[in-house]
């Protein structure tokens, strides 16, 4: 008998009691547990797996309010590119029933006494939390929100009960977002959040290297794109179990770690959902953060790793 | 958010339970918690105030003074203050100062417990604390107990996240199931809850339940254990025992309020699904009591270590997954509070 500890996220299947179309090509999805009981709280920022089928899982922010503990809301946009995940979504009607994992968090909102939300289509749904609750707190905040056209951005509703803190960029009307208007000048004491296509991502990611570190929080649902040609094997210690393993050049840490029993949480396996976060004890040679969560800071600091994808040079302390 | 400096700090934004509802009356009573002094009474309506206690003409605490109708009136100045925490009465002029006022903070009460929202205010209503019906519900019966520990609020987590430690601790006390290797840990996690169980191997009950239960001390049950990490400040656990004619269940609840880096409240109560009755709880709670103080000891020795000697590099093993987890939790509060 193992005595390995087994460590799992929330799991459940939830009942589809709302399926709406948002906007062209987008599905809102309301779910809630089947005997009505409340869901685990959240916080602004929060995702969610669903798991559509044995491989497909895909990850999709909380965009209902937290306060709600009875129900979730996800919002998906059908992609043309889609490898199948947001095709499944958007073939769930109400009174279906989905498997749903999580949820957690690695866009959390850090307290601030002003926001600068920067939204490209789909990556809405976070900020609707966001703004409620910068909103009640009475923090300064304005949202910029761009997409193809009128018709296709979701939750115009809800959001024209903000004023003119809301600016909506639909590209056939206003053209592209103005980053240089927005980011050009940097603004101490103001908190970057943005969630959007990768192109959008990258763009804001540059332009706020002139702002101090820890401004800029963005979500990334997309892997970055990796060059694995040149890895290696290195040795891995795992703290608390006291195994020592090889990681070969073709494996992951987490494989290995899967393999040797000793028990890892893990779901996209690319980097983005943060769910293999892991501490690093102790770190002989370099740590190649491969991952679209932490920040450069975190990244130096090597407190922590996303084993799904990240490698080490040398020898490496986990603690597991 | 993550790194593990700042092992001292905790989130300000949650509930906290700063009292016992029973302890509440028309005598105002004062406590500290999250670095503040607090007040609280009750009002005409029954409902509990929290304020500031400090009256805001000289640093003198209002819980010294007395309470009048909806009011607290300080025991030096005579300023009162009505339940929104606004001065409305001065005894030396007709005018009441402009904007003299004390913090006033939300309150529930729920499980016979005084839950307070010291943080930012707009987040109170949107993150309720977690409920506790078996505190009131009839078919459990509930003791217990409340005190300061001088100890940091982690470690106290800490110890709730492992109870392979209460085998060790009070022999007597402990399942006899603890004594043994324990078995597979499970746990469970979401964003900002940690909950965890093990099925231990069937196993005796310990003597003194076997005694108040009429039952066998010597044929074994299966037996198991749960966890749970609920809010910075809210623990429930529970530990049950499978008889053939039906479950006996412990429900142990601790709700913990940072007073300082060094100090917190602890409220510990031990809710029960069998042995119904005054005989069966004047046994347990001096049993419990017991207990509760000696880990009170152990925390307040580790936390004076701690102050002289810094924290050390603890070497964790394979129970201590839960811990860590809650571990990186609290953290990312901490960190999310700016
Ligand atoms: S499993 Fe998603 S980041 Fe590693
Ligand atoms: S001097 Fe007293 S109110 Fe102005
Ligand atoms: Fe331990």
């Amino acid at each position: 008998m193992t005595t390995q500890p087994i460590v799992r996220e929330f799991e459940a299947d939830l009942r589809v009691v709302e399926a709406n179309s948002g906007a062209t090509d987008v599905v809102v999805l309301d779910l809630a547990a089947p005997d009505g009981t409340d869901l685990p709280p959240w916080t602004p920022g929060a995702h969610v797996d669903l798991v559509l089928g044995d491989d497909l899982v895909r990850q999709y922010s909380l965009a209902g309010s937290p306060a709600d503990r009875g129900r979730w809301r996800v919002g998906v946009l059908r992609t043309p590119d889609s490898r199948g995940g947001s095709k499944a979504v958007h073939e769930i009607a109400a009174g279906d029933t989905v498997r749903v994992r999580g949820p957690r968090n690695h866009f959390p909102m850090v307290a601030s006494p002003r926001y600068l939300f920067i939204a490209g289509g789909i990556g809405i749904t976070p900020m609707l939390p966001m703004i409620e609750e910068a909103e009640a707190a009475g923090a300064d905040w304005r949202l910029v929100y761009g997409g193809r056209s009128r018709s296709s951005m979701a939750f115009l509703d809800e959001l024209s009960a903000y004023g003119d803190k809301v600016t909506l960029v639909p590209q056939d009307e206003a053209g592209m977002l103005d980053l240089d208007g927005l980011l050009g000048t940097p603004e101490p004491g103001t908190l970057v959040y943005t969630c959007g296509p990768t192109g959008l991502l990258d763009a804001i990611e540059q332009r706020c290297e002139a702002w101090p570190s820890g401004s800029l929080h963005l979500e990334r649902f997309a892997a970055k794109a990796v060059d694995s040609s040149g890895d290696e094997e290195f040795e891995l210690v795992l703290a608390r179990s006291g195994l020592t393993l090889t990681v070969p050049a073709d494996k992951s840490v987490y494989d290995v770690c899967k393999a040797a029993g000793v028990s890892v949480v893990g779901s996209c396996l690319e980097g983005v959902c943060g769910t293999c976060e892991t501490e690093i004890v102790e770190v002989d040679g370099d740590v190649d953060h491969r991952d679209s969560l932490l920040n450069d800071d975190e990244k130096e600091a090597n407190d922590a790793m996303m084993i799904c994808v990240s490698r080490c040079s040398g020898r490496l302390t986990l603690d597991l | 958010m993550r790194g593990r400096g700042d092992t001292a700090g905790y989130p300000r934004n949650a509930w906290y339970a700063l009292a016992a509802a029973d302890e509440i009356g028309a005598e105002p009573y004062g406590t500290r918690a999250l670095d503040r002094p607090v007040v609280l009474f009750r009002a005409t309506d029954g409902t509990v105030v929290a304020l500031g206690d400090r009256d805001a003409h000289r640093p003198y605490p209002l819980s010294l003074g007395r309470v009048e109708g909806d009011t607290i009136v300080s025991g030096y100045s005579g300023f009162a203050y009505d339940r929104t925490g606004a001065c409305v009465r001065v005894p030396s002029q007709e005018q009441v100062p402009y904007g003299a006022r004390v913090p006033s903070y939300p309150v529930r009460e729920e499980g016979g417990l005084v839950w307070v929202w010291l943080g930012e205010r707009s987040l109170a209503e949107r993150r309720l604390p977690a409920p506790t019906p078996w505190l009131t519900d009839p078919a459990w019966e509930t003791f217990g107990g409340q005190w300061e520990t001088a100890a940091n609020i982690r470690l106290l987590q800490d110890n709730f996240g492992d109870i392979t430690h209460v085998a060790v601790v009070d022999p007597v006390l402990a399942p006899p199931a603890l004594s043994g290797v324990a078995p597979v840990l499970e746990v469970e996690l979401t964003e900002t809850t940690v909950s965890f169980h093990r099925d231990w191997p069937a196993a005796p009950v310990p003597g003194w339940q076997a005694e108040l239960t009429g039952g066998s001390a010597t044929e074994a049950y299966p037996q198991r254990e749960e966890g749970a990490f609920l809010s910075p400040g809210l623990w429930a656990d529970r530990w049950d025992v499978v008889l053939p004619d039906g479950t006996q269940t412990f429900r142990f609840t601790h709700a913990i309020t940072p007073v300082d880096a060094r100090h917190t409240r602890h409220l510990w109560r031990v809710s029960r699904n069998f042995a119904p009755g005054e005989h069966a709880t004047a046994t347990m709670r001096p049993m419990f009591e017991s207990y509760y103080r000696k880990v009170r000891e152990i925390l307040e020795t580790m936390q004076q270590v701690i102050d002289r000697d810094g924290y050390g590099e603890d070497v964790n093993v394979a129970a201590d997954l839960a811990v860590l987890q809650v571990r990186r939790i609290m953290r990312r509060w901490v960190a999310d509070e700016g």
